[in-house]
């Protein structure tokens, strides 16, 4: 048994020997059912990637759609279920599943020098109900896909057709998805992390995985309550919504949000912990407010728990509620702003090198902002009165979905990209594609709020013809988007055939995961390190003992020992 | 003798057995502090407390109006 | 329950004394049980959105609770049985937390008896409510929102009862086959907090369809 070198504060917690069992060297055990969080991140990465391509695709159609005013390619009812499937897909099955399960899964477990999980067949499990609830999700098309959006509101969301019967399950199968990952990281960070790395020495990103856990498998099950009674309401004519019959669709929509806004903020915490990470990288500099940063993500944590029924002040509620909701939900921009301020401080007299993470995550400084304001309207009854249900709605919840979380998608897969591959992407093209992907997005969505001010209704296939100019130019802007996005597989592709080799640490970043090689072994840490300080003090010698050895030369190998102990 | 008094007797007898055993194994547990033995404690007090839930419906202080076939 | 063995660079090479073996199986122990807490909280909460669901619907139609269907008013559930049946669940509780004493005392015969005990009167709490469910007269699962919660939450219930059982008979052949020892024991430790959480969702159960 090892001793700790003098001074090295122990951690609360921590596996010895944790998860010791061979690397498998079947293709199966490898690449398939793998228990490595490292593959079953990558696994999330492809999946929610082909996800992210249908329903993309989606968008495009919609937006295909809306050039003409009187609808150019679809019907109606079409059209209402592609909106439907384009929400739930890019919400359940891109931004969820990619935040939590794919970078959660790469980075998180090298960022606290754990070898894996702390439940890795758990993982596994959770993994492969993704991919399945996604086909049961798209397969809907065959028998009637859902058409009332993808918060489904009863009484429309009964007399949907067939297909909407699997939306529940397959929203309800990755509801239990989530459920498991919160589960498994939570632990994972609670107990796994090395020694002497205190809370106050997590890295940021996995301050943020820990803050959301708590949405995953509290809000998540709130979830799967409400859209296991829809099932059965619709199945076997029980009634909980149908007011015909003594129910509530108001009920619905208080079950729906409890679950759905602290959901909102599952698909930004990690985004704000993958933009905590590439800034203080790129601008050379400590975060500024670290402990500013960690705690406001856990305060969001907890407020989004009580704002959920902001999105139904227009909906037949108590008018006594709707004041505190609308003020709980402005105070959550505090906590926000704290973050938004902490960053641009970071970057106030870097060093910076604008390497294409960074301009994602200065786009998502400036679109996140603006989303967020907008948002801030939207909280305020009187301009709810004025704007639910209109553009408006859409423009700011795509500035906050795309410019914020996909943004910071972008940026995480760019930064991450050669600690998964061990390969860098073409510089340059990642510059051009952040450029068609920031101007597209922002020509597409800033007339929106214009369209919804004006009074365009969202979610119909055929609008007003005043509306027809911006319509026009925010469905051509969308293929400059969407031109970004083709660009960016091709970067990918590009990146495996050509990259040049990274090195361990290609960007000199200071966070655990860059001490390893790139790829990581199987094991990430030969020898777990001891953790003496909080990793963003550039300029001060790395706070890590105990690493194997220059970053670069790290080499686990695969060990005989089977865990070795029944764990009963 | 109905079958609901016979109900209630057995039921009342019952709830003070179980609320006193339930009180005996809280008070065992009580030193003991890991995270399983802390849960116990809550769990356990809180059947103790549906034991006087049964009590009182066995009085039909609950529910109100009394209640019951 | 912290381990305080102070590692740092322990190489994955290292063969395992009995010591190792010991802090590893704490310490997986202790993640387990984490997680295990975690999925009942989570399931607390899959429990309490039903629960706000009924409250919302029996709210939304005060003060006639039971409602009034087709021009008559639905009867009030049979208190009496209920109460009869709660006791037979809370029992059970208590009878698997001296199950679970005795097994940390090593007591095999005790252990057995109120395993035993405990599975008996989980089987006679579904019992129970099988026979509730054939007298309660409102109307059916489908037939209005009483029916619907009710049926709905306590036979949430009933399943997480049923499962529970199920579990409680598996734990008890692994103790048969030796799975388990003095020492190392977290299956018990899980099922015990199960069929605890199980009870104590009962008793607000209890209190929502009956005696309020």
């Amino acid at each position: 048994m090892a001793t700790v070198a003098p001074g090295v504060p122990t951690g609360p917690y921590h596996a010895v020997l944790d998860h010791i069992h061979p690397e498998p060297t079947s293709f199966i055990r490898k690449y398939v059912f793998s228990i490595d969080a490292k593959v079953i991140g990558i696994q999330y990465m492809i999946t929610g990637g082909i996800f992210f391509v249908i329903a993309g695709l989606l968008a495009e159609i919609i937006r295909t759609q809306l050039l003409s005013p009187h609808g150019a390619i679809l019907s109606a009812a079409t059209y209402n279920s592609v909106y439907s499937m384009h929400g739930s897909a890019m919400v359940w099955f891109v931004v969820i599943p990619l935040l939590t399960g794919a970078f959660g899964n790469f980075v998180m477990p090298m960022q606290i020098g754990a070898r894996d999980v702390a439940f890795p067949w758990l993982n596994l499990v959770a993994f492969w109900i993704f991919p399945v609830a996604g086909v049961i999700l798209f397969s809907s098309f065959l028998v009637g896909a859902p058409d009332a959006g993808w918060t489904e509101y009863p009484p429309i969301s009964l007399q949907g057709p067939p297909g909407t019967n699997l939306w529940c399950i397959a929203v309800f199968l990755i509801g239990i998805s989530s459920t498991m990952t919160g589960i498994n990281f939570l632990v994972t960070i609670y107990k796994m992390r090395a020694p002497g790395m205190t809370f106050t020495r997590m890295p940021l990103f996995v301050w943020a995985q820990f803050a959301t856990t708590p949405l995953l498998f509290i809000a998540t099950t709130a979830l799967g309550a409400a859209l296991a009674a829809l099932f059965i309401e619709r199945v076997f004519g029980v009634p909980f919504y149908d007011p015909k019959r003594g129910g509530s669709p108001v009920l619905w929509q208080h079950m729906f949000w409890f679950y759905s806004h602290p959901a909102v903020y599952i698909m930004i915490i990690p985004g704000f912990g993958i933009i905590s990470e590439v800034l203080p990288t790129f601008a050379r500099k400590p975060i500024f407010g670290y402990k500013m940063i960690a705690f406001s993500s856990v305060a969001i944590s907890l407020l989004s728990f009580s704002v959920w029924a902001h999105h139904m002040f227009t909906s037949g509620m108590v008018p006594w509620l709707q004041l505190p909701f609308m003020i709980i939900t402005m105070v959550i921009a505090i906590p926000t702003g704290v973050k938004i301020f902490s960053w641009m401080a970071t970057l106030w007299g870097g060093s910076i090198n604008w390497k294409t993470p960074l301009l994602y995550a200065t786009g998502f400084l400036i679109t996140f902002t603006y989303g967020g304001l907008t948002g801030f309207f939207l909280a305020a009854v009187p301009l709810d009165y004025h704007e639910h249900g209109t553009y408006f709605v859409v423009a700011h919840f795509h500035y906050v979905l795309y410019g914020g979380s996909i943004m910071s998608l972008f940026a995480g897969i760019y930064y991450w990209w050669p600690k998964m591959t061990g390969r860098m992407y073409n510089e340059k093209l990642g510059q051009l594609q952040f450029w068609l992907t920031f101007i597209g997005f922002n020509a597409t969505f800033t007339p929106m709020h214009w369209l919804g001010l004006l009074g365009m209704p969202r979610r119909v296939a055929t609008y007003d013809p005043q509306f027809q100019f911006w319509n026009q130019f925010a469905s051509i802007s969308s293929y400059v988007m969407a031109l970004g996005t083709v660009l960016f597989f091709y970067i990918l592709f590009d990146s495996i055939r050509n990259g040049k080799k990274s090195g361990p640490n290609p960007w000199g970043a200071r966070t655990l995961e860059w001490m390893v090689s790139s790829p990581p072994p199987y094991y990430n840490f030969k020898k777990i390190p001891a953790v003496l300080a909080a990793p963003y003090d550039f300029g001060n010698p790395l706070p890590y003992l105990g690493l194997e050895a220059a970053p670069g030369a790290t080499e686990a190998t695969p060990t005989s020992a089977s865990h070795p102990v029944p764990t009963y | 003798m109905d079958l609901a008094t016979i109900e209630k007797v057995v039921a009342f007898v019952g709830a003070l057995i179980v609320f006193a055993f339930a009180l005996v194994g809280l008070r065992g547990e009580w030193p003991k502090n890991g995270l399983d033995d802390n849960v116990t404690k809550v769990l356990l007090g809180l059947m103790a407390f549906g034991c006087v839930l049964v009590v009182l419906a066995c009085f039909g202080v609950l529910p109100h109006g009394g209640g019951g076939a | 329950m912290a381990v305080s063995v102070a590692t740092h660079g322990h190489d994955a090479h290292d063969d395992h004394g009995g010591h190792d073996d010991d802090i590893i199986y704490q310490e997986t122990r202790d993640m387990r049980l984490m997680g295990f807490v975690l999925f009942l909280v989570s399931d607390v909460v899959l429990f309490s959105s039903y629960i706000f669901a009924y409250i919302y619907l029996r709210n939304s139609i005060q003060p006639n609770w039971p409602p009034i269907v087709d021009g008559h008013q639905l009867p009030r559930l049979d208190t009496a049985f209920a109460a009869f049946n709660s006791v037979v669940l809370f029992g059970s509780g208590v009878t698997m937390h001296y199950a679970l004493e005795s097994w940390k005392h090593a007591n095999k015969g005790r252990f057995n008896l109120f395993m035993w005990l405990t599975i008996f009167l989980g089987l006679d709490f579904l019992g129970g409510q099988g026979y509730e469910y054939a007298h309660a007269q409102i109307g059916g699962w489908s037939g209005n929102i009483f029916g619907a919660s009710f049926f709905t939450l306590t036979g949430m219930h009933g399943i997480h009862v049923f499962l529970g059982v199920c579990f409680l008979f598996a734990l008890w052949l692994q103790t048969q086959r030796g799975v388990y020892t003095e020492h190392r024991f977290f299956g018990l430790t899980a099922g015990t907090l199960y069929w605890h959480f199980v009870d104590v969702i009962w008793v607000v159960l209890f209190f929502l369809f009956y005696l309020w």
